[in-house]
């Protein structure tokens, strides 16, 4: 260690050390730094209006307990932003049970008015017994079922956009898998944003943070606790591209923000316009850039 | 030192002080996906643990 581990700012014993600019801080500081980041993220990106009604997507895992707790802190300098958090049960057992209960003691800390929503209320059944005789897809649709109850509860709260808890890793591996797969157009135009204009504006305040720099702050704010990890995880490219990144960032600091700063600046110059226009899906009737929807089709719905 | 592994394993050792990232890397562990906790406080890696100290790792790279 060349330097004393002292907090740059007020020289008390320092619980992180960061780079771009190099620096170390306290629990103290470190907290008000990540939180000052994100503000500062979601003011240059625009992302919070005033009087904007902000759906959180709440999990209750580590992401989404920095998220309602970094945006609970900026709701205070924002009298008019109202936050509502939002769960959405698929329905898997031995995992969400202890994930909405997390959830229940964030919102019950932070006084954020919370809705639960199920995939047996939406979709008629429950994620395990959706995906019963086909688990090697349950990623996608989940993904595909996750998404469609995150625009249903934006309705039924009026809301003006959706904040989720994608973190800078998630944004950086995202970046070296499309590459990997040779996938332009997702890397141009982010796929969980939708048509803008036609969904209500997917934001990602906590792009800015590492997963490291979250879980530290959820850590020092007595809000972590080990969760179980969902049975159905097997993204096997992704855990690739998080050990490829997290080796090079080890290396090289500040690899995992040149990735995104890359992307953003490849999609300043190749601005995104989706092809074709937007359809109503015959069977339930929400847009679709077909003629059946993603959800229809996961779910085998006929017409 | 004694080293509380992610697992909630424990190793005692005798050693020598040394830098967290060595002792880490010496697990086969990647300091990147792992926050370490010097008796008790968030530390970076570079800081120096010695042989009274107990360091405990926890492992967060999954799920969100």
């Amino acid at each position: 260690m060349n330097n004393p581990n002292i907090c740059s700012i007020c020289g008390k014993p320092a619980a992180v050390r960061l780079s771009n600019p190099d620096r170390r801080l306290c629990a103290e500081h470190f907290i008000k730094d990540a939180e000052k980041r994100v503000f500062e993220a979601i003011d240059a990106g625009k992302m919070i209006r005033e009087g904007d009604r902000v759906l959180v997507g709440l999990s209750g895992g580590k992401d989404s307990t920095a998220l309602i707790l970094i945006l609970s802190e900026y709701v205070k300098t924002r009298p008019g932003v109202k936050l509502i958090a939002v769960t959405i049960d698929e329905g898997i057992a031995e995992y969400r049970e202890d994930t909405i209960k997390a959830a229940e003691r964030l919102v019950e800390y932070t006084g954020v008015e919370h809705g639960i929503i199920s995939f047996t209320e939406l979709f008629g059944d429950t994620l395990d017994r959706l995906v019963a005789d086909r688990k090697n897809l349950a990623c996608s649709i989940c993904g595909v079922l996750r998404r469609r109850s995150l625009t249903e509860a934006a309705r039924r709260f009026s809301a003006d956009s959706i904040a989720t808890g994608h973190n800078l890793d998630d944004e950086a591996q995202s970046v070296l898998m499309n590459m990997l797969r040779g996938d332009k157009p997702s890397l141009i135009q982010d796929s969980s944003l939708g048509y803008t204009g036609y969904f209500v504006p997917r934001i990602k305040p906590l792009a800015v943070l590492s997963e490291k720099e979250i879980v530290t702050y959820i850590l020092l704010k007595d809000f972590y606790s080990p969760l179980p990890e969902c049975p159905y995880a097997v993204t096997a490219l992704r855990m690739e591209a998080r050990k490829i990144i997290g080796t090079l960032e080890e290396k090289y600091p500040g690899t995992k923000l040149n990735i995104v700063k890359f992307r953003d600046g490849i999609r300043e110059h190749v601005p995104y316009s989706p092809k074709g226009k937007l359809n109503t899906c015959k069977i339930c009737g929400e847009l679709t850039s077909g003629e059946i929807c993603q959800v229809c089709r996961v779910l085998n719905r006929k017409q | 030192m004694k080293i509380v592994l992610p697992d909630k394993k424990i190793i005692i050792q005798k050693r020598e002080p040394a830098i967290i990232k060595d002792i880490l890397e010496g697990l086969w562990i990647n300091p990147s996906s792992v926050i370490v906790a010097k008796n008790g406080d968030i530390v970076p890696e570079d800081v120096i643990a010695e042989d009274k100290d107990e360091i405990k790792i926890i492992f967060f790279a999954h799920g969100g």
